[in-house]
Parts: structure tokens; sequence; C-alpha cells
């Protein structure tokens, strides 16, 4: 339909094709798991300790703290000891935080996801109707105006686009926090709406940079169609043609990409609330990788990874349920 | 067919001096020179030419639904009102109401996720045609009208679930739906098999008639002129060339080009209708004798022709086969369903011999030729190349990749069937590469001396080695296929609807150099069409696949001149000619044939 994307359409019975891929999503966590594990170790090959003890850490502590985490074992033991805990649910205990991984995943990644869909939501609300804006006056003056601003928001890293955001809205206007709500739960975070619209923002500039392409590209890809010759030899209106017909086509594969999107959506996650000092799983992960916090690490790193094979999965799911060519063969 | 036009009508459709220039980077294009037409009610006027020739600029002109880059010149009165000079908010309430449209493409003229009901119905609220709540109704009578058989479950399913001629229907739906004085269809039939052809054919030709619907019909296609239309128009690079009846038009132009036209349509010998359906040999579109419509086993040359044909299929079934199957069965397996695609099919092509393979979409005939190339895995029987049986390519030993090195391949389009980054000689040269032609060795400026011999076997300039696919017209990239598929000097070549995207003309030229190339060379070719008359021009024998099987194989003289399968009668009956005689004794063929299948 589009040149945007050509996902693989879901074959045969609903059962079979999520049996197959939820197969294939546990095997290519697992060797995202074997990869970061390996790349833990080669890039800090005394192991943590020195990060967490500190660098006054006697030769007695680090030996101690070593073998009572397992870390004097081969590192094939260890990783098989880390599958086995995880088998039984156990992401292990953070070296600095004094609670088990699984408690202090369990603590930002509501408010991580809830930011993330504040920003998602703001962004698509914005972006498809500029890119259906851009693709019908395409070549024009608003479509180049628009294209050249979202190369610049595209290209510009987004903690610098960030720190403009603040520059501007919260130290000159002082419209807004630079610091983004504090709080335990997503109750209190949504409880300072002002100080999320800088985060929110940041994030939300950079989606709509790249859904609003996507969305002019798929636009413009059906109304070069045939059908929307058929629709205008009926007397239907230009608008019409496009409210009634092309939008429904367009969304498609852009709500699909929506599923590819995630693990993206999380890296920028990171950068936005180590800016605003969010404290969000993004944090976590920052704070845990200056510490070499090895068990939050890979508990956040397997939480991506699922993120992503679902992300994937429901991508497919989303783009064959809304079109009735699929549809069908998934019912 | 009423020859006669009666001029004192007031015409529903007056085109003065329409000229339409598209502007673009590289400057002004002229596609539409100035041409004046009329239409009156209850005609249907064909506007044929070849593509480039205008004639689909002239129909969308009518609607204006041209892009902005078409100025539009001169002046098209509908009923007395100037089109141009209405607003676009006016333009849409006769868009659809009063001039409707049926396009070329049924696979993509429909919206993919719009119920088809639904499409129905907007162009009746559209126009107020009717109350909201009576606008289903409406739309399922119309689907009935159409000749879509269960209307009520289909007007609720997606165009997808529709076969191509099925859809075309609808599209005939939307455009009947509010009683337009004017519909233009343009290339209404091109894609879709000649059976179906027929079909939406007799419904254009009946609506003319009972309804007083003036028709525009844009084709290239000669049988279809003969068969619908009582005026024709010719068109050639933006001219009006030629206007007159049909008949007087199609029997004796008057214009140069209309001569050449009709001179490069491929035509069938006249059947022997009196013997396949009953009709009497020269009283045109009369239907005697309904009784004796199944009394072909009777008549005489009927032996002879099968004692031909066996005697072809013994000597090819010896040593010397180029192609040989034997029952072979190509399976599909979806959805847990099983679909079988080639049914234990048996042919044979001797070398030297050119077979045709005739059929409609999903009789098999690709997927024959595809077995061939042992590109479709056989669930059963063999497939043999100059003896050597076809297996997967890794397996092949070394005999048998000879005998594979030995198989040419043409495809049907030739735009996506080049690699557009390649070169033309590299396009070519690519055969010799891959089958190590004249050993490893071979220099490049051996291979460049080989492209050049190829490029002069199929009259194309030396120079054009150096150029890309892009840079070069739809038949000038067939000769490309064609020199490329005789690189290797293959014995069997497989043409797969190699014309199919060509105009006329340019098939007539390119099949006049496959027929030298076949001569000089004397390959085998296995020469897949839907066209009959390209086959009965270019082979020796023909074979007819209906429902993955051969119902009918012989010699292109007997088969295509007395059928004996009823599939091929209704085929060969379905076949649009251009000789108005006799395409109305095909047409009675038709409703003979149809009949006494019901």
């Amino acid at each position: 339909m589009s040149t945007l994307t050509k996902t693989k359409r879901p074959r045969g019975n609903i059962g079979t094709f999520l049996a197959r891929r939820i197969f294939q999503s546990v095997i290519v966590i697992l060797i995202v798991t074997l990869i970061v594990f390996s790349l833990l170790h080669l890039a800090l090959p005394q192991g943590p300790a020195l990060g967490v003890l500190g660098m006054q850490a006697t030769q007695e502590q680090i030996d101690a703290f070593n073998h009572k985490n397992g870390f004097d074992l081969p590192l094939w033991q260890q990783y098989l000891n880390f599958l086995w805990q995880l088998l039984h649910g156990d992401l292990g205990a953070s070296f600095t935080l004094n609670k088990p991984v699984s408690v202090a995943i369990g603590q930002r990644l509501p408010k991580t996801m809830a930011l993330a869909l504040i920003g998602m939501i703001v962004a698509l609300i914005v972006a498809i109707p500029m890119g259906i804006y851009q693709a019908t006056r395409r070549g024009k003056a608003g479509d180049v105006a628009l294209t050249a601003w979202n190369f610049v928001i595209y290209s510009t890293p987004s903690f610098f686009l960030g720190l403009i955001l603040v520059i501007v809205f919260s130290q000159w206007l002082r419209w807004f926090p630079a610091q983004a709500p504090q709080g335990s739960t997503v109750g209190e975070v949504l409880s300072n709406p002002a100080g999320l619209v800088l985060p929110v923002l940041t994030m939300a500039l950079g989606i709509i940079a790249t859904f609003s392409r996507y969305m002019r590209s798929a636009t413009i890809d059906n109304l070069s169609e045939d059908y929307v010759r058929t629709a205008r030899a009926k007397g239907t209106s230009v608008t019409v043609v496009v409210t009634r017909h092309v939008v429904r086509n367009s969304l498609t594969p852009v709500i699909a990409m929506l599923g590819y999107y995630l693990p993206v959506m999380f890296g920028g996650m990171i950068v936005v609330e180590s800016l605003f000092n969010y404290p969000g799983m993004g944090l976590l992960f920052w704070s845990a990788a200056q510490t070499s916090d090895y068990p939050v690490l890979l508990g956040c790193v397997l939480i991506i990874a699922i993120a992503t094979v679902v992300g994937s999965l429901l991508a497919d799911l989303i783009q064959a349920l809304l079109d009735p060519r699929t549809r069908g063969e998934l019912a | 067919m009423s020859s006669e036009t009666t001029p004192a009508r007031e015409p529903v459709l007056d085109i003065t001096d329409l000229t339409v220039d598209f502007h673009t980077d590289n400057g002004v294009i002229p596609a539409v020179k100035g041409i004046s037409l009329t239409l009156y009610p209850g005609e249907v006027l064909a506007l044929v030419g070849e593509s480039g020739s205008g004639k689909s600029v002239t129909s969308m002109a009518v609607l204006r639904l041209l892009p902005g880059t078409a100025k539009v010149g001169g002046t098209i009165r509908f009923a007395g009102k100037d089109l141009a000079t209405l607003s676009e908010a006016k333009m849409n309430g006769v868009r659809g109401k009063d001039i409707a449209m049926v396009f070329q493409e049924p696979m993509t003229a429909l919206n993919p996720t719009m119920r088809i009901g639904d499409q129905i119905t907007e162009v009746l609220l559209n126009h107020d045609i009717c109350p909201k709540d009576r606008a289903w109704e409406r739309a399922v009578e119309l689907l009935g009208r159409v000749g879509i058989p269960e209307p009520e479950r289909r007007a609720k399913g997606y165009p997808h679930e529709l076969s191509g001629g099925q859809r075309q229907r609808v599209v005939i739906a939307i455009a009947l739906a509010c009683n337009p004085r004017i519909i233009i269809a343009d290339e209404p039939t091109t894609a879709l098999d000649v059976t179906v052809q027929a079909e939406i054919l007799d419904l254009i030709r009946g609506l003319a008639a009972e309804s007083n619907t003036a028709f525009l019909l844009v084709t290239h296609n000669m049988g279809v002129v003969a068969d619908v239309a009582d005026r024709v128009a010719v068109m050639f690079r933006g001219n009006l060339v030629e206007e007159g009846p049909a008949e007087r038009v199609l029997l004796a132009p008057e214009a140069d080009y209309s001569r050449r036209l009709l001179d490069a349509v491929p035509k069938l010998p006249e059947a022997a209708w009196s013997e396949i359906a009953g009709i009497e040999e020269g009283v045109p579109g009369q239907v005697l004798q309904l009784d004796g419509a199944l009394s072909i086993t009777e008549s005489a040359p009927i032996d002879g022709a099968v004692s031909v044909s066996d005697a072809e299929f013994a000597r090819a079934h010896g040593t010397d086969s180029a192609l040989e199957l034997i029952d072979a069965t190509v399976q599909y397996t979806r959805k847990g369903s099983t679909f079988t695609a080639l049914d234990a099919v048996s042919l044979t092509i001797a070398r030297g011999e050119i077979v045709g393979l005739v059929g409609e979409s999903g009789s098999g005939k690709s997927t024959l030729g595809r077995a061939a190339l042992g590109l479709a895995p056989l669930a059963g029987g063999t497939v043999n190349i100059f003896g050597q049986p076809v297996r997967d390519r890794a397996l092949l030993n070394r005999r048998e990749r000879q005998a594979r090195a030995r198989v040419g391949v043409i495809f049907q389009d030739p735009g996506s069937s080049l690699d557009p980054r390649m070169t033309i000689a590299d396009c070519i040269a690519e055969p010799l590469v891959v089958h190590g032609w004249q050993g490893k060795r071979a220099s490049s400026a051996l291979r460049r001396k080989r492209v050049a011999e190829l490029l002069d076997a199929v009259e194309l300039p030396r120079d054009f080695a150096d150029r890309y696919p892009h840079e070069l017209s739809g038949g000038q990239r067939q000769r490309v296929g064609l020199a490329r598929s005789i690189a290797l000097e293959p014995g069997l070549i497989i043409a797969d609807e190699p014309t199919s995207a060509l105009d006329v003309s340019v098939q007539a030229s390119v099949l006049a150099v496959l027929r030298e190339l076949q001569e000089r060379y004397g390959f085998a070719c296995l020469f897949i069409s839907h066209d009959l008359a390209v086959v009965h021009d270019i082979a020796h024998r023909v074979a007819v696949m209906y429902r993955g099987g051969i119902v009918e194989e012989g010699l292109s003289s007997d088969v295509l001149v007395r059928p004996q399968h009823e599939y091929s009668k209704r085929l060969l009956a379905s076949a649009p000619s251009p000789d108005p005689v006799e395409q109305a004794r095909r047409r009675a063929a038709r409703a003979v044939l149809a009949e006494s299948v019901a």
C-alpha cells in the first residue's frame, strides 16, 4: 500500500501466528540479555566492586563482595545463575538502592510510561494533521516551511533541544519550571502539570518531526491511488475525499510505526529524564550505569527488550486488524 | 449496432477545439492538440488510439480531473453548459450525477478499507438522490443490477473479496447510481479476462440501449470497438485523425494512421461458427438452429485435426523434446486448504516448435511456465528439459545445469523485469556471466561483442548498450528482454505474456523480431498469452488451459478455428475481433453457447 512500511502480514490463524511470534520474541530477549551481559563484563573486567564500594575499598572487601554476588564464578556460570533467577521472576537486588530490582523498576516504570504516553498523544495530535496538511499542499510554502522546521528539530539532539526550551521558557519567560514534578506515584507526578510541560515538549517535538514525515509520505502515496480518482469522479470534494478516504488508509502504516518506535522513545526518555530530573526508569538506568549497578542495568535492558518485541508484535497486529484485507485471515 | 446516428438530435456532450498542455519542469508538453467531438444520447462513441495519443487525457478533461499542471483550452459543453466556467462546487454536482466515469484498473479503483455498499451510497448521498436510510437499499439494488451475486452480503464486504471483473461491476454500479446522461469509460475491460470483458461489454451495450445513456468509451482494443461502438474517433499524438461510423472506420479506414493501426492488430481467421454454435455463415448476428448448437461432434474436419496433433505429439515424444511435462502437478497450500494450480498436466514441445498456451487468469498457464523453469515445486509428475529432469537449482548436476542454461525467459512487464540500476549491456550480459559463458576466461570485451550482436539481432541501435532501462520505451525494453533471453543461444524460451503490456503497433514489431529470431536460431518456445490472435499469429500448436488442466491441444489453425471443448469455444467466442462482421458472429455464438451452458 505504501512505500513507508512493508511489514510482514500475519499469515494463517491468529493462534499459530501469536505462538510463533512469542517464541521468536523469547529467543530475541535471551540473545539481548546475553549480549548485554557480555558487554558489561567486557567494559569492566574487574567487575562492579570498585564502583559500588568506592575507590578506597580494600582487596578483602572486594573479594568478599565478589564472592557474595557470585562474581568470582566463571562468566558462563554467572549468566546461567542470572537466567535461573530470572526464571523465578527474580531480577536480583540493587547494589546501591537497597531494594530488589523488581521493586525499583516497578516504582519507576509507570511514571516513565505515563510521560511517554502523554508525549506520544500530544505529538500525534499535532503530527497527523500536520502531515495531512503538508501532503495536500505538497511543494507549496506551508509544506516547505514545515518540512524545514521538522528537519531542524529532527537533527537537533534532544538534550540540546531540552536545554534551549529550559533557557527560553523557564529562565527568560519563567512560564514553566525547569524541573519535572517529583513524587513516588503517577498520581503525584500528574498533579503538577506545569512541571510536565517542558519534558513533554522536548519529547513531543522530536516525535512530531518524525511522525509528520511518515504521515506526509503515507498521505502522498494514498493521494495518488486510483480510488481517490474514483471518489473525485463521484463528485466528492477534495476535502471530503481526504478526510473520508485518504486519512484512514494513510493512518494504518503510521499507527503501525508506533510499535516500532517504542525502543527509540525509551532512548529519548533517558535523556529527557536526566535533563529534567524526572524520577522515571530512564533516570534509574542512567544512575545505575554510573554506579555499575549491574542488576538494575540488566533489569532495565530486559524491560526495554520486552517493550521492543511487544511493540513490533503490536505493530504487526494493529496493521493487520486495521486493514480489511488481512483482518479476515486473523479471525 | 445502429450505424446511423441522427445528428438532428441535440448532442449531450460537445467538445470544441479542446487542447491540453502539461506544464512541467522540462517545458510545455502538448497532450491534446485541438480536437472536436460530439456525443449523442444513447450512442457509444469509441475514442481509440495508442498510449500517449491523448485519449485518456481527453476523457479526464471532460470531468476536469486532470492534475494542476494541465492547462485546458477550448470548450466542453454538457447539455449546453460550458463545464470550464462552472465553480468547483458546481462541477462536483456534475461529477457522478450527470457524467459518471468507469476506470481502467478495477483492482485499485475502489477504496480498500471502505465497505462496498458505502462506496456506492457515497455517490447517492453526494447528489441527494435518496435519503440516507434508503441509500443502502439502493446500493444493494444497483449491485444486483450489474450482476453481482448475493448483493446484500457483498455490500457489507470489502473490495479485496471480489474478483477483478466483479470489482469493475461495482465501479459500473457507482457510475450508474445517479442515472447519468453520460458514462465515460476509460479502458473499462483492459485489465479483465476476455470472457469477463465480453460480459462487461454486454452490460454497457444493454445500458446504452435501454436507458439512453451516452458512452464515451476510451480503448485501444479494436475488437472492443467492433463489439459495442456506434461511432469511432481515432486519435494519434493529440490529434483526431479520423471519425466516423464504427463499421466504416473498421472496414474501410480513410486515415493512413487508422489503417496502420488496424493492420497491426493480429486477427484470428474466421472461425467455423456454423460448426461451433450453429451460426449460419454470412448472416451476421443471426442465430439459427439453437438446438443444433451442440452437434459439433458430427462435423467432418475434426478427426483430421486430432490426428495431426497426435502425430506432432508422437514425434515430440521421442528423445527430441525441448520441454516435456508428464502429469505435472503443482499445489499451493494456503490457510490450511490446498489449491491445485496445475492438475496432472502433460505437454510436450518439440525442438524448434512454438507452442502457444492460452487461458484466462487463474487457469494455471503461468504456473505451468514456472514449473517448466523449476520455479514451482512439483507435487507430482515430472518436467524434463532436453531430457533432463528439472529440479531445485541447488541439486543440479553438471549436465542438468547445462540443460538449464539452454532455457531463456521473457517476462510480461518489460518495465519492471529489468534492473533500473543496470545498463542495458549489463542486463543483456547477465545470463552470460551467471552461466559462465565461454568459460571463466570470457573477457569483458568478448561479452561486449556478444551484447552488440544481440542488440543487432533484436534491431536496437548498438549505442543503447550504455543506456539505462528508464531511457527506453516499453517496446524497446521488451526487445532488450528478448536479447537477454537469447543471449546463451537457448534451445527453449519460456515467454509469459511478452507483449500484453505493449501497444498493438509495438506488439507487432516485437512479435516480428521474435518470429525472425526463432527462424534464425530455431529455438523451441512456450508462448503464454491470453490473446488468442497473437497466439494464432506466432504459434504452431496451441494448448488451452482451464482450471489447472489442458482441455484442448492441437494445431493453432485447428483449435482456434474449430475448438472442440466447451470452454475453448467460449473463449474463442469471447475474443473480440476488429472485423465487425466476424464480431457479430462471435456475439451471436456467445449467446448460443451461454444458453447451452444454462
